[in-house]
């Protein structure tokens, strides 16, 4: 009995926070409309997937490797990025290029995205600006582990 | 040699050291670091780096410490303004013609030039001109790739080549410049100990193939090791990579070097031990199995342990034990020939007790001896009889064979060794590789590799050296010397005696107490 009490408290507690919102959100937007300049500004819902704000310029999104000229990947797998990463996402294998000007070319490059937690260390360590977060992709998530796993095709992209 | 200490002081601090020797060992014995690319110490100093310069009170140039012997009263500084100075400069100028791509280079962590420049360097290239254009992939020998761009000219390899593989396969090639180091008319490097080239190399000039890309050195753990390849047992350290989470297969073991031990190996280790390691790692069983009717059941150790006791304590129990064979190896370590030793020799009193090993190879007079098992002298030493693996032998009259290791199915042909192993009612495969022996036996144990188990190892000279596991264990597998307490345990013989050895130190202080050899 006093549990389902309780319950009820709960729900009214949540309306009551709810109906203050609105009631704030409301005044703010109302002085608004009559060109009334307050500090704080009424909150604005965006509608998600339909709609999307814009990202900033400086954002981290999705990697992307990037390709030299002749559509080779610009990275020689110097692992620096490997080296860097705090969650140990990235994972490169490096094999010989037959130009001796090149040498190291990865024929393996991993991001595991469930790993990922987009510090961008890796595009600061590159020194060759082999890698970037500027795809603009932030809606990643994916219904199986497997899925998340970027390989170098993905990321050559 | 008794002769009259030398009393200097180096940077402030008094050492006293033997006639003839030069500062920069001085200075070692006194603690203190004097950098040095061409110097080693196997090799008759060369002097050609010119970064050990250091000050020496009275004399107006700076003096080689690498060559230059102490005398007495002598008042050295290693670290004056003027000292770092000059190796200062003698970096900007080795730094010159190098082409600076560490980060594609094998040796970028490890290298010594990055080191010094990063201790008395830090400058910025002065140089306008553009470095030198040389060839970066020369194969010098089967597994070497020398790098001329990277090449400082230390010579280190030419010397180890003419003092110690005297084989003389190098040179340093043309003057100035244009100086650089070659094969003679491109006759490869071809010797045994090729290998520490690489070790050598104080810059990523010469690499093999078997490193060369495929990691950087700093995700290695570096442990110490015995080589088990011969047994000479060479002290080694082994370089593992521990693995990333997600992806399989990433843990392995990535190189072995030598390690310093003047009495075994000195500082060197053979190129069949160096490149062995692969065949260590491939072909792992890793799954407990009994074969059940021709099912292959997955078990647990508990359960196939005390089946094996099921099957032995009987014999045991009426002293009726001369219809079990065992066939051990001289690659295990000291603790497990010794518990192998107590609980079927002592314990259960078996006649049929062979050894299984590889086949001996050749010995090259240096490093390298033709027994390719580094325990045998273990064996030798605790009073087991190395007898051969006779087939007729085993196969009379047995009911029970244990086999310990892969060796075997190397050492007979498949029809003959399927023919009388079929005679035997219970086969029992104790291995840590995958040999084919599987298919003719009803139980599979997988046991531990020798890189991933803890104990010692005694070498041909007598010389026990302890060595600890690099890795963890491969799947389901369990060093020996466990394997066989559990087994003592579960056939409860001198229980008291085995639930004490827990540890193969433990093991190794009980050996010393039995036998004088291990003391």
């Amino acid at each position: 009995m006093i549990r389902s009490l309780g319950y009820f408290w709960e729900l009214i507690k949540g309306s009551l926070i709810t109906a203050r919102h609105f009631v704030v959100n409301m005044w703010f937007h109302t002085l608004k409309l009559f060109g009334i300049k307050t500090k704080r500004r009424g909150a604005v819902t965006i509608q998600y997937p339909e709609q999307k704000k814009a990202l900033a310029s400086r954002h981290r999104s999705l990697q992307r490797l990037l390709k030299r000229q002749d559509l080779k990947p610009r990275c020689v797998s110097c692992m620096l990025c490997v080296t860097v990463c705090p969650s140990e996402c990235i994972y490169v294998e490096a094999a010989e290029d037959p130009d001796p000007d090149i040498q190291k070319y990865p024929s393996t490059f991993i991001i595991d995205l469930s790993r990922c937690c987009f510090c961008g260390f890796c595009v600061e360590a590159c020194p060759e600006d082999a890698i970037r977060m500027d795809t603009g992709k932030i809606d990643l998530a994916q219904s199986t582990r497997q899925d998340l796993i970027y390989d170098l095709d993905k990321l050559l992209k | 040699m008794e002769s009259a200490g030398m009393k200097i002081v180096i940077d402030d601090r008094p050492v006293e050291v033997e006639e003839g020797t030069t500062i920069l060992q001085a200075a070692k014995q006194a603690g203190l670091h004097i950098p040095h690319l061409c110097f080693h110490p196997a090799f008759v100093p060369e002097g050609s780096c010119r970064i050990c310069l250091v000050e020496i009170e009275g004399l107006p140039k700076l003096e080689l410490a690498c060559a230059t012997a102490v005398r007495d009263g002598m008042k050295i500084s290693t670290q004056s303004p003027r000292v770092r100075e000059a190796r200062r400069g003698v970096l900007e100028f080795l730094m010159a013609d190098h082409p600076l791509d560490c980060p594609i280079c094998d040796k970028a962590g490890e290298c010594k030039l990055q080191d010094y420049y990063q201790e008395y360097g830090l400058f910025e290239g002065a140089f306008k001109e553009a470095k030198e254009k040389r060839d970066k992939i020369i194969k010098i020998a089967e597994k070497l790739i020398l790098d001329r761009e990277r090449c400082i000219l230390c010579t280190r390899c030419v010397r180890f080549l003419s003092e110690i593989t005297k084989t003389q396969e190098l040179g340093v090639f043309r003057r100035g410049i244009h100086s650089e180091i070659s094969t003679y008319e491109d006759a490869p490097v071809q010797n045994n100990y090729s290998g520490n080239l690489v070790d050598l190399c104080p810059v990523g000039a010469i690499t093999d193939t078997e490193f060369r890309f495929k990691t950087r050195t700093w995700f290695l753990a570096q442990s110490e090791s015995i080589c088990p390849l011969c047994s000479r047992g060479c002290n080694i350290y082994v370089d593992y990579h521990p693995g990333f989470t997600r992806i399989p297969g990433t843990a392995k073991i990535y190189r072995i070097r030598a390690r310093e031990n003047l009495e075994v190996n000195g500082r060197w280790i053979c190129d069949f031990g160096r490149y062995g390691f692969p065949s260590l790692e491939k072909d792992r069983g890793d799954k407990i199995l009994w074969k059940k009717e021709g099912r292959d059941t997955i078990m647990s150790w508990e359960k196939i342990l005390s089946l094996l006791a099921e099957k032995l304590r009987p014999r045991h129990r009426t002293k009726n034990t001369s219809n079990i064979a065992v066939v051990a190896n001289t690659w295990m370590t000291n603790e497990e020939l010794f518990l192998f030793k107590k609980i079927f020799k002592d314990d259960l009193g078996l006649k049929k007790i062979f050894f299984a090993d590889p086949r001996p190879g050749s010995g090259d007079g240096f490093l390298l001896q033709a027994e390719r098992t580094p325990n045998a002298r273990a064996a030798k030493e605790m009073g087991l009889e190395l007898n051969p693996v006779n087939l007729d032998d085993l196969s009379k009259n047995t009911d029970v064979l244990i086999i310990f290791g892969p060796f075997l199915a190397d050492l007979h042909d498949p029809s003959s060794l399927k023919n009388d192993l079929d005679k035997i009612r219970t086969k029992v495969l104790v291995s840590s590789h995958r040999s084919g022996l599987e298919s003719y036996v009803d139980f599979i144990l997988p046991a531990s590799g020798i890189l991933e188990k803890t104990g010692s190892l005694t070498n041909r000279d007598g010389l026990v050296q302890k060595f600890s596991a690099v890795c963890p264990p491969c799947g389901d597998s369990r060093p020996e010397w466990s394997v066989l307490i559990e087994l003592a345990k579960e056939l409860r013989i001198n229980a008291g005696y085995y639930s004490r050895l827990t540890q193969p130190e433990v093991i190794l202080k009980e050996m010393g107490k039995e036998i004088a050899f291990f003391r």
